[in-house]
């Protein structure tokens, strides 16, 4: 069935977006297979840390749509994953799936180099929307992981930075973007209310999301930390 | 026929056989002769003789200490017993004069005057005088109004007397103390060092075990916690993709998604809730009984308390969100320094404030109108790009003071 449905997709779109899903039950993997979307095609399927990155290396994906908590490896689930097979496939975008819609379960994975997270809830056509978007090079935020970054660099107390360079701080703009993504704001809704263009949002958000992988603010690497343990 | 009525009047008339809670020793006396009609300083008299035919009185009084219960405590009081002899002090005194018997009874010995077998009554009357008042003061005096201190002490003390004896005696005594009077010693040692470092002891080992079940209980809820995070999640999580996001199994799912998450990860829930708490529990709520995904975003430390006024007006804008509109909504709660705070934005059919009849309680009154009576603000407006309505709810707290 599923073998039908690729080869069509290949003829309608010469350049489908390519799929691997790394999760491990296999129920979840099937249906997410059945629900995403004819532009994007399932390459192959990991249910584990080591068979995750063997497959990823191997098929160079475009996206690869990732379980955070996953068996095997070193026990650091999809984290892990991003960190060993990322440096092999610079060509390949990491999105985090999660069964929580708390943001502080795939904060690891963030800083591990995924572009965003969608929670398993998602109906079919969002995560498409989401892979598309990642594929294109762009973040996945949602209001809740906005939520969380104005409250883990200390937006919400008014901490501000001085220079767009500065990684422990969120600039005047990025704020006011995070702050109308957690209020349920669409991108396109967003660059409506601040009088810019959409492209620019993006680009905000991108900002956003590589401070986020890269400050070493005390409220993200303790997160790290505490995460590990658990 | 006369007579026939008086006997059972007269049994009647006899109060029942009880120790009265303010005492001397413990209260047997008192309560024999309240009984049996007689004088309490004559019932002492009788006891106290008894007590010297061979101790028969003796046996008697603890007898009837054992088998005659106490009076009904009087309601509202905590029932305490009040003796007039402290009967810990009195036996530790009592050991106290033993100890010192044995020690100059030590220096009969060695001149000669008193044999080796005369140790060991006095020797044994310490020990037992000594751990009978601890004993006394932590079980019979635990219903006494005694404090923590004068309890310390009384531990103390006794122990560092049989520690004494225990360590001195020997010393006095020489190598010429009898066999028996040697197991004393040792005994009196054990039971100072008992009695001293016994509470310390039991404190440590309650602790270790204290700590052993907490370790215990959360291994096995962080396993439950893996187990259904793997299995029961998921399988909610892949129920609502499947179900579609607005259909009652999806809306089941989630809440029951919800409360499973909330009892495996955050643990004993606090029972002063606050705004963000309040929401998130009414999000719950909402979902159940209308087509409706709630988002509940907060940021900040949250300081608003549950009960007040904005969380009302908060309450009601998702209400409506949920009756009127549908779909997903988000809230969006911000904490700031100087205020808080809330936007409940939906995406649904919209409408104007104008074109509401004047006669709607709904928004004028239970939104715009509360948080204008609470000191705040609320503004009802198109979402954006014209989509769905946005109602946005602002109270900034007066000074430091008010937001505590």
């Amino acid at each position: 069935m599923n073998d039908g449905g690729e080869a069509e997709i290949s003829v309608d779109r010469p350049e489908p977006v390519t799929v691997v899903i790394v999760d491990d039950h296999s129920i979840f993997r099937s249906g997410l297979r059945a629900d995403l979307g004819d532009g994007i095609r399932v390459v192959g399927e990991a249910d584990a840390v080591d068979s995750a990155v063997e497959i990823i290396t191997r098929l160079h994906p475009d996206v690869v749509l990732l379980d955070v908590h996953l068996p095997g490896g070193s026990g650091g689930g999809g984290a892990e994953v991003v960190r060993r097979a990322a440096p092999a496939v610079p060509g390949t975008r990491f999105l985090a799936l999660s069964v929580s819609d708390s943001a502080e379960d795939v904060v690891a994975v963030i800083r591990a180099g995924a572009r965003g997270y969608i929670t398993k809830g998602s109906s079919g056509s969002e995560v498409t929307r989401a892979v598309y978007a990642v594929a294109g090079g762009d973040a996945v935020f949602s209001p809740r992981l906005a939520g969380f970054v104005l409250d883990a660099f200390g937006a919400a107390t008014g901490e501000q930075a001085e220079s767009i360079d500065e990684l422990d701080r969120l600039t005047v703009r990025e704020r006011e973007v995070m702050r109308l993504i957690a209020r349920g704001y669409s991108y396109k809704e967003v660059a409506g209310e601040l009088f810019i263009s959409v492209k620019t949002v993006e680009t905000h958000v991108s900002a956003v999301l590589r401070k986020l992988q890269l400050s070493s603010r005390h409220e993200l690497t303790a997160w790290a930390l505490a995460r590990r343990l658990l | 026929m006369s007579t026939s009525p008086i006997p059972p009047r007269a049994r009647v008339q006899r109060p029942p056989l009880a120790r009265p809670r303010e005492c001397v020793l413990g209260g047997v006396c008192a309560g024999v002769a309240l009984h049996l009609g007689w004088s309490v300083r004559a019932t002492r008299w009788l006891a106290a003789g008894l007590a010297l035919c061979g101790g028969a009185g003796i046996l008697l009084y603890a007898w009837l200490w054992a088998m005659t219960p106490l009076e009904p405590a009087e309601p509202g009081t905590h029932g305490l017993v009040h003796r007039r002899v402290a009967v810990p002090w009195a036996l530790f005194a009592i050991a106290a004069v033993l100890a010192l018997v044995v020690f100059s009874l030590g220096g009969g010995f060695r001149a000669g005057a008193v044999g080796g077998s005369a140790l060991v009554p006095p020797l044994t009357g310490v020990i037992v005088c000594a751990a009978g008042a601890v004993a006394w003061d932590q079980l019979v005096d635990a219903t006494a109004p005694r404090t923590e201190t004068a309890a310390r002490w009384l531990r103390v003390v006794s122990g560092a007397l049989l520690v004494a004896v225990g360590v001195l005696g020997p010393l006095v005594w020489g190598a010429a103390a009898p066999g028996w009077a040697w197991v004393l010693f040792v005994i009196a040692l054990l039971a100072g060092a008992g009695v001293l470092a016994g509470p310390w002891a039991l404190g440590l080992w309650r602790e270790l075990i204290a700590e052993r079940t907490k370790r215990v209980r959360e291994e096995e809820r962080a396993e439950l916690a893996a187990h259904l995070h793997d299995s029961v999640l998921q399988t909610l999580a892949l129920i609502q993709t499947r179900a579609g996001a607005s259909s009652e199994v999806a809306r089941l799912a989630r809440a029951q998604e919800r409360e499973l998450r909330d009892w495996l990860y955050s643990g004993e829930r606090r029972i002063d809730s606050d705004l963000v708490t309040d929401l998130r529990d009414t999000a719950a709520v909402l979902e159940l009984d209308h087509a409706v995904r709630f988002d509940v975003v907060a940021v900040g430390e949250s300081r608003e308390r549950s009960g007040g006024e904005l969380a009302a007006a908060a309450r009601e804008a998702m209400l409506n969100a949920a009756r009127h509109a549908g779909g997903d909504v988000s809230v969006y709660i911000e904490n700031a320094r100087d205020g808080v705070d809330v936007f409940v934005r939906d995406r649904g059919p919209g409408f104007a404030l104008d074109d509401v009849p004047a006669d709607r309680m709904g928004v004028r009154e239970s939104i715009i109108g509360r948080m204008r009576r609470a000191g705040g603000s609320a503004s009802v407006r198109p979402g954006a790009g014209g989509a769905g309505t946005e109602v946005r709810l602002h109270l900034a707290y007066d000074d430091e003071g008010e937001a505590e």
